[in-house]
């Protein structure tokens, strides 16, 4: 289609094109199942339950469940999820189903433990509340360190970008306006036949950050089109493969379907910034993330894909044949996805917590200063830790009233030998909780705070946080 | 810049050669530090199963060859085509090039280029565990 409006134009591909058919793969972690178990002899009312060790929740009445994509096992946290237990069931697989109930005079079961495939269940939907990003991010890190995200695993450094999402073969991202996808419209739902039930949560039309809820028969979907996912030291999550026709009915919908990559911009955004409003470090299209390098902060950067565009292509080919088949038909939709819903942060909790709000005035020397006068400072200033700067006052090292004490002990006549010099350190926007965590793992006590170009700020010790959580801070 | 590994190899002693302190003589020739990860040894041969520092990998292995000794340098890397989806969330970690998507957008594995790096940066970077790996 794209190819056929630059080549003949827009009259042509109008006359010429009756559907044009899209399709994405990727993780959606906002997606899950709900299943009916019908009723056991005796019968019981769930209250905890568990597919494979995963929890499920009972949102319903005494036998309906709804299992999670980004549930995690309680055996294998991390690596097996609701959406491993979903695919696994779609597959055919066997799983366990294990459930406690406080028993009642109607449902008098507390206890059930039995093995289970699709076939025994009597509804088993996905319902999928957040799916199909009309665009998404592109991630990258700036920190010191790898991080691993729901964007992938980000080298230190900015040295990695992941992005997601099919671009030009986006559904969304071919029906911008929606004009064509809405409640009611017939999908392509992970191999099987699902719909669209309305705009998905945190549907962000205003920047193009469009998505849309749906759901499908899970009986007949195909393990080649949904799997379940684990993102290291994330958690897991589902793969789904969507597919949506748009009718070509006028000239306004084909200009919108000859869409191309290099028109659809995202932002680049530092994960590495652990707060709600993530840094952006440059606007970016899919023809440029697509060639698999990118410039972040003039750097020629590798980046990878998160979603496959290889499997949204044969989404898109697979629905393609369904339609010219006779199998599957056009719906329209009943109502329009709303083109102007707001997606609003969360009122901001109580305790949260920065190292802004606890960092304070780090105790200072350079290299080639005296042990003596800077044991000196360390006892005036009642502190533990010396921070180490070169004359721009940029972070060379940290020394510790311990490593000190050493150095005395054994007669150095230099603080050189003394200095840590790979210092893990806190950026001034970092939440306590990422703080303490990064204390914890290298069981260390204090993180000297920089700035961006290392440039000293203060410090933070595990003395000011656990002021902080006995509640001399907050209060 | 450049980055440091640790190359995986395989160091194999025949009848003529296990009698021999190639391994020590190399260390300190080279001055550079071999770490044993395995050995197993009798006086027909055997193997030892090593890791080195990629920047001096090239020279180390040259003086085992020349002192008789067969290497390995170790495929490390499996890919599980049925669990890989092809989304590329290994291609952006690969300091070798190694993983790389290819005109179809299908994920490629070139071994030639991730020969003997026992990096694994991709490993737990595959949302699919379709990377392992071996040896």
């Amino acid at each position: 289609m794209k190819d056929l409006v630059e080549s003949s134009g827009v009259k042509v591909a109008l006359r010429d094109v009756d559907v044009v058919t899209t399709g994405t793969f990727g993780a959606m972690c906002s997606s899950g199942a709900v299943i009916n178990l019908g009723h056991a002899d005796p019968p019981i009312k769930i209250e905890k339950a568990w597919i494979n060790d995963v929890p499920v929740s009972h949102p319903g009445a005494a036998v309906d469940l709804f299992i999670g994509a980004s549930q995690m096992s309680e055996t294998d946290p991390f690596e097996y999820g609701g959406g491993h237990a979903i695919t696994d069931l779609i597959g055919g697989k066997e799983v366990e189903l294990r459930a406690t109930a406080p028993g009642t005079d109607c449902y008098p079961r507390t206890r059930l433990e039995v093995t289970l495939t699709k076939d025994d269940l009597n509804q088993f939907y996905l319902i999928n509340f957040r799916n199909c990003y009309q665009r998404y991010a592109c991630a990258t890190n700036g920190r010191d360190e790898i991080i691993y995200t729901y964007m992938g695993k980000l080298l230190p450094h900015y040295r990695n970008a992941n992005y997601s999402g099919s671009g030009e073969l986006n559904p969304l991202a071919n029906d911008p306006d929606y004009e064509t996808i809405g409640l009611g419209t017939r999908i392509f739902l992970n191999g099987g036949v699902g719909y669209v039930i309305g705009e998905g949560t945190q549907h962000n039309p205003t920047t193009g950050f469009g998505n849309i809820m749906v759901k499908g028969d899970a009986k007949a979907m195909d393990p080649e089109f949904i799997r379940g996912a684990s993102f290291t030291r994330y958690g897991t999550t589902m793969y789904n493969g969507i597919g949506i026709p748009i009718p070509v009915l006028n000239e306004g919908i084909v200009q919108k379907l000859a869409v191309r990559d290099e028109d659809i911009y995202t932002d680049v955004v530092d994960y590495g910034v652990p707060r709600r409003g993530r840094p952006t470090l440059r606007k970016i299209n899919y023809k440029e993330l697509k060639s698999g390098r990118i410039d972040v902060n003039g750097q020629s950067v590798k980046a990878g894909s998160l979603s496959s565009i290889r499997k949204a292509q044969q989404v898109s080919e697979a629905l393609k044949h369904w339609i010219e088949g006779g199998r599957f038909f056009l719906t329209a939709p009943i109502e329009r996805l709303p083109s102007d819903t707001v997606f609003k942060p969360m009122k901001q909790p109580k305790g949260a917590a920065f190292v802004e709000n606890i960092v304070h005035e780090a105790v200072t020397c350079t290299e080639d200063e005296d042990i003596e006068a800077v044991a000196a400072r360390l006892i005036n200033r009642n502190a533990n830790h010396v921070v180490v700067v070169d004359g721009d006052g940029r972070l060379a090292g940290i020394i510790t009233s311990w490593d000190l004490t050493k150095s005395i002990a054994n007669g150095g006549d230099g603080l050189g030998d003394y200095i840590v010099r790979a210092v893990h350190t806190a950026s001034i926007n970092e939440p306590l909780e990422a703080v303490s965590k990064t204390l914890a793992e290298h069981n260390i006590s204090a993180l000297p705070v920089i700035d961006g170009e290392r440039r000293v700020l203060g410090i933070v010790t595990s003395e000011d946080i656990s002021k902080l959580v006995g509640g001399r801070v907050l209060g | 810049m450049e980055v440091e590994y640790l190359v995986r190899v395989m160091f194999r002693f025949d009848k003529e050669t296990v009698d021999k302190p190639i391994t020590s003589q190399v260390i300190l020739e080279q001055g550079v530090p071999i770490n044993i990860l395995s050995a197993h040894m009798n006086q027909r041969g055997g193997e030892i199963l090593a890791e080195i520092d990629s920047r001096s990998a090239e020279k180390v292995i040259k003086a085992f060859r020349e002192k008789g000794v067969t290497v390995d340098v170790r495929r490390l890397i499996e890919k599980d085509d049925e669990l890989c989806v092809d989304c590329g969330g290994c291609v952006s970690i690969c300091p070798m090039d190694a993983l790389t998507l290819d005109e179809g957008r299908a994920v490629t594995l070139h071994e030639d280029q991730c020969n003997g790096v026992t990096c694994g940066l991709c490993v737990d970077a595959c949302p699919q565990r379709a990377l392992r790996l071996i040896g």
